[in-house]
């Protein structure tokens, strides 16, 4: 460590110093590679309980036979009240809740983001645990509309139903509460907000009724008439966070193994467990971590350690609104079972069959060495900026020399052994670097709050002139900078250097909270460790540039954009929403990590060093 | 004439900086009084504002057992308005108690005793920063800000320290006995800068004999602690709050986790061990004043830098304020920097261990999906990243020295055998 940290292995050996960027390439190469060995069988595991309280499947499901008709009966209902306004189903459904023998309760919350409003108000009922203290309470939530604004009509139908069924039944330990709510993105956040009591503004009303803290929560989410073939698992929290593994595990094991239902998940309908599909689950389930939003109403449960998951049914098949009940019913007493909160399994893995996965210290080597990469060329630059110049013809002639003498020296107990060669380090100019890169890192600030703080409506224009900007101002920076400050060879290695560092330790940090982003950036960042000025080669220049520039944050959103479809203003509007409501904090990463990085980069290409020796003899 | 508006505009850019962030980001202030790495029980602000509050209504500030700062602050933040109402008393104090603290950095920068001491000068004197920058690098620095941001009453203490060191420069050592006193009165563990501070004002001390010179500081020392103590007990009306602010200090009994290393320690520890190693932590602590006032005794200046770096590292509550107070320290010695060897290891350790420190903290406190052991790994990292520079800025200082005994070793390379 010693040798290596200050350099002077490095210094010693020229071949030695040639080597950090061929280990650097190394490093991302295996990280790479490391990711696409994960699906294979001896690298992933295949999933089981680790909490034995949870006792999955081992119940007998009573929900069946009368409590159809009673499911027919509040269908028609909900039925009936398809594009009702939202007090008008809200007075009803408190009826039904009433009815069953529940405590009601109701929250408007108002949200503005992207100069848009976004108004509803929840309804929630509460069955008191006969047998619990009311310190602990399960949530079954039903949205009124799901994440494609559908009408979930068999799901709030089902919701009522399970909530005048579970009334019945005296074996619960824990308190369940039955949300409905008006939407599937604000609605379940102002709720959850409130139930924790950290709602932001007053437009969110706090909750009247509560409960205990809350153990886990499942979203239904069936919005057709007809009966459904299997079931699809959405996991995603917000930021990448997901739910305890234990919870997706106990859902597929009452699903698959107890009532013969298909589980399915990040939309692969016909997985067939092969090498190829499992990547392509990892790399979905990868993706939709990375961009951090949330994928349904369970998304915005996670953030307060609640654990959640989205049930959606889908196809064609034979299995009812019944089956789907007993899933339900059979996950409740499973969760009612848990004697702490879900805590002893995984809750960073990346899932790639419903029976498959890999955890933490399996996948994060990956986005560690892509990481890595950056800082060793970081402390590399550092190493080489210290080089004395004169040093390199030295070392050159001496090359085939043997090694450098060594010198004994002895005071009284001491003794050392020097080697006789003055070790000498260059002086590093570091304010120029310095102002450099903490500049870049503040410019991020603006995109940051532009795209956040401009209406809907002006949000593409502003991302058109944004990116045209984008790809002529490195040019003019690079050139003022030449102008007026000059720098040398060593002052542009400095700058790559730190801001390498930099880039380095952002996302190592990231990848232990947000792996898939993590790792994502640093792919699309990797380029950047290779680039360096190049004067007096303007093709090679511009070659390149064309490259930085498709890599650039805004080229890859678009090209994102252009990919699945989008439209690029519904984007940036989702993006803003989740920067206000959903707490997102995906554009801090682009924008403070990436975009900076990636401007220094470009602003190196165009670069030019002053000429040394000829200043030296000015000064002189 | 120029210097001095330098000056001027380098402490207006530092509190314009400072107050922006207080003013642009309103959560900000709150958001970092809460972070663990700022505020510790014995320097947290929101703990003064409970005393604070106590106090007002008649009610012992130690009641309760959250506040364990020092009696004389009450009745300093008493008279300003509720901080809740008019925050912007409570920032105008904290900027101007970094400004004095910068003020008294320069005047240390420009006495120039850390390149040539009564005692020694070292062989690079001509290489310097100008006071101007080393108070740049203290006013600008993230650290100095986050804590100034912050509010932990820490800064009372750093700033005591240092104008206790610019006053034992500039010769006046009453002067600087009394705020030395007064920061140890604060945070109790400064009082063990004491020898190589009273070795600072011996080596600028007139004529008298040296015994009657150490009586004197003696008696000063004595007479300051006993003054600031009964001040305390007639505000208070009672002793208790001994045994709440040294007492906290010494026993620890608040395990709020921090950056530094005793907290985890004293968790996992058997209760029947607690007192031991109390005992030992502490040896600890205080062991490195003897052996380095001693081995550098031709430093003292060093030797206070030196501690303060140790300091961040093993006192028992530490915070990014007292590494900062390192930092602001640090530049002074800007003349041995060529000499150390892990400047860019050290650098970047820090700075790995700001950035997961956070991170870490997050997954245990907040995400749930780690522990304990995460915040403490960093710490350690943390911890060991300080070291390494206290070492290396140490072994700096030894080369240069021996540099002056053994020319003819200049610039050579030394090897551990």
């Amino acid at each position: 460590m010693a040798l290596l940290s200050s350099g002077v292995l490095l210094k010693r050996d020229p071949r030695l110093l040639k080597l950090p960027p061929y280990l650097s390439f190394l490093c991302i190469a295996v990280g790479i590679a490391w990711l696409l060995l994960l699906p294979l069988n001896d690298y992933s595991r295949r999933t089981y309980i680790s909490e034995n309280a949870l006792l999955p499947g081992q119940v007998h499901t009573y929900f069946a036979g009368s409590d159809q008709h009673v499911f027919r009966g509040f269908k028609h209902e909900v039925d009936a009240l398809e594009g009702k306004s939202n007090t008008e189903v809200n007075d009803k459904l408190e009826e039904f809740f009433k009815a069953a023998g529940l405590k009601v309760a109701r929250q408007k919350f108002e949200y503005k983001s992207a100069g848009e409003v976004y108004q509803g108000e929840n309804i929630y009922a509460i069955l008191h645990a006969p047998r619990g203290d009311a310190t602990e309470a399960i949530v079954l939530v039903g949205a009124w509309k799901n994440v494609e604004e559908e009408f979930n009509r068999s799901g709030v139908a089902l919701v009522l139903t399970l909530a005048r069924y579970f009334k019945r039944w005296s074996l619960w330990s824990k308190d369940i509460i039955f949300l409905v709510t008006p939407d599937s993105r604000a609605g379940p956040q102002a709720w959850v907000d409130a139930y924790h009591d950290t709602q932001s503004s007053p437009a969110i009303q706090p909750l009247p009724l509560k409960s205990g803290a809350l153990q886990g929560a499942v979203v239904i989410d069936y919005p057709f008439n007809h009966r459904f073939e299997s079931l699809h698992i959405v996991y995603d929290g917000i930021n990448g966070q997901l739910p305890n593994l234990d919870l997706f595990n106990t859902v597929v094991s009452i699903a698959s193994g107890q009532m013969g239902i298909g589980v399915t998940l990040q939309r692969m309908w016909n997985h067939k467990d092969d090498y190829k599909e499992r990547l392509q689950t990892m790399l979905r389930g990868m993706l939709k971590q990375g961009l951090g939003h949330a994928s349904g109403p369970h998304s915005s449960f996670i953030p307060y350690h609640v654990d959640a998951i989205t049930l959606q049914p889908y196809g064609e098949g034979w299995q009812d609104e019944m089956a789907m009940g007993r899933v339900i019913e059979s996950t409740f007493r499973s969760l009612n079972n848990l004697l702490e909160h879900l805590h002893q399994s995984f809750f960073f893995y990346l899932l790639m069959h419903s029976g498959r996965f890999v955890s933490i210290g399996t996948y994060l080597p990956s986005a560690m060495l892509v990481a890595i990469n950056f800082t060793i060329m970081a402390i590399y630059l550092w190493v080489k900026s210290g080089t004395p110049i004169s040093k390199s013809t030295k070392v050159a002639s001496t090359m085939g020399e043997k090694s450098t003498p060594l010198e004994l020296v002895k005071e009284g107990d001491a003794i050392a052994i020097l080697p006789e060669e003055i070790t000498g380090v260059r002086e590093r100019e570091l304010f120029l670097p310095l102002a450099v890169v903490a500049g870049t890192q503040f410019l991020g600030v603006l995109p940051l709050y532009i795209f956040n703080h401009t209406t809907h409506s002006m949000l593409s224009i502003v991302f058109g002139i944004f990116t045209i900007l984008n790809t002529v101002l490195p040019y003019f920076i690079s050139k003022s900078i030449i102008e007026y400050f000059g720098p040398t060879t060593q002052q542009y290695q400095l700058i790559k250097s730190f801001s390498l560092l930099l880039l380095g330790m952002f996302l190592s940090s990231l990848a232990t909270l947000n792996f898939s982003l993590a790792f994502l950036v640093g792919l699309f960042a990797a380029p950047l460790t290779y680039i360096q000025p190049l004067p007096g080669r303007p093709i090679l220049v511009t070659v390149l540039s064309l490259l930085i520039n498709v890599l650039a944050p805004t080229a890859v959103i678009l090209a994102g954009v252009f990919a699945w479809e989008l439209n690029l203003g519904e984007v940036l509007k989702e993006a803003a929403f989740g920067w206000d409501i959903w707490g997102m904090n995906t554009q801090v990463v682009v924008w403070c990590v990436w975009w900076p990085a990636w401007l220094v980069g470009n602003i190196l290409l165009y670069g030019k060093a002053r000429d040394e020796s000829s200043a030296t003899k000015a000064v002189k | 004439m120029s210097i001095d508006r330098r000056k001027a505009a380098l402490f207006c850019t530092a509190a314009a900086v400072r107050l922006l962030l207080f003013t642009a980001f309103p959560g900000l202030p709150d958001l970092l009084t809460g972070r663990v790495e700022i505020s510790t029980p014995v320097t947290s602000f929101k703990r003064l504002q409970e005393g604070l509050f106590l106090y007002n209504h008649n009610v012992s500030p130690y009641d309760g057992g959250v506040y364990h700062q020092a009696p004389l602050l009450l009745p300093l933040f008493s008279l300003l308005p509720n901080s809740l109402d008019y925050p912007i008393f409570t920032y105008i104090i904290y900027i101007l108690v970094d400004l004095l603290s910068a003020d008294a950095l320069m005047k240390i920068a420009d006495s120039g005793e850390a390149r040539s001491s009564k005692l020694y000068t070292s062989p690079r004197k001509d290489k310097k920063w100008g006071s101007l920058e080393i108070a740049a690098a203290f006013l600008f620095n993230p650290f100095t800000i986050a804590t100034c941001i912050g509010r932990p009453t820490s800064v009372f203490t750093s700033c005591a320290i240092l104008h206790a060191v610019a006053k034992a420069v500039a010769g006046s050592s009453l002067t600087s006995i009394f705020a030395l006193t007064f920061a140890a009165y604060l945070s109790m563990y400064p009082i063990l800068l004491l020898p190589p501070l009273l070795l600072l004002c011996f080596d600028r001390r007139r004529s008298e004999s040296s015994i009657n010179f150490f009586l004197g500081c003696a008696s000063a020392v004595g007479g300051s602690t006993y003054a600031l103590l009964q001040m305390s007990y007639i505000i208070t009306g009672s002793w208790e709050f001994l045994s709440s602010t040294y007492g906290v200090h010494l026993l620890l009994p608040d395990l709020t986790p921090n950056v530094g290393l005793w907290w985890y320690f004293f968790i996992e520890m058997f209760d029947s061990f607690r007192n031991f190693f109390l005992g030992v932590f502490w040896l600890h602590l205080s062991s490195y004043v003897g052996g380095l006032t001693i081995r550098l005794r031709r430093q003292p200046l060093f030797v206070v830098t030196i501690l303060l770096g140790i300091f961040a590292i093993f006192k028992p509550y530490p915070s990014i304020s007292d590494t900062s107070l390192f930092l602001a320290m640090l530049p002074l010695y800007q003349h041995v920097f060529p000499l150390m060897r892990y400047t860019f290891l050290t650098t970047s350790t820090v700075l790995y261990a700001t950035l997961l420190g956070p991170a870490f903290y997050y997954l245990w406190v907040y995400a749930g999906s780690g522990n304990a052991n995460f915040f403490y790994a960093i710490t350690l990292v943390w911890s060991l990243g300080l070291s390494v520079l206290v070492g290396d800025i140490l072994f700096a200082v030894l080369r240069d020295e021996w540099e002056v005994e053994r020319p003819e070793m200049k610039g050579k390379e030394i090897r551990q055998i």
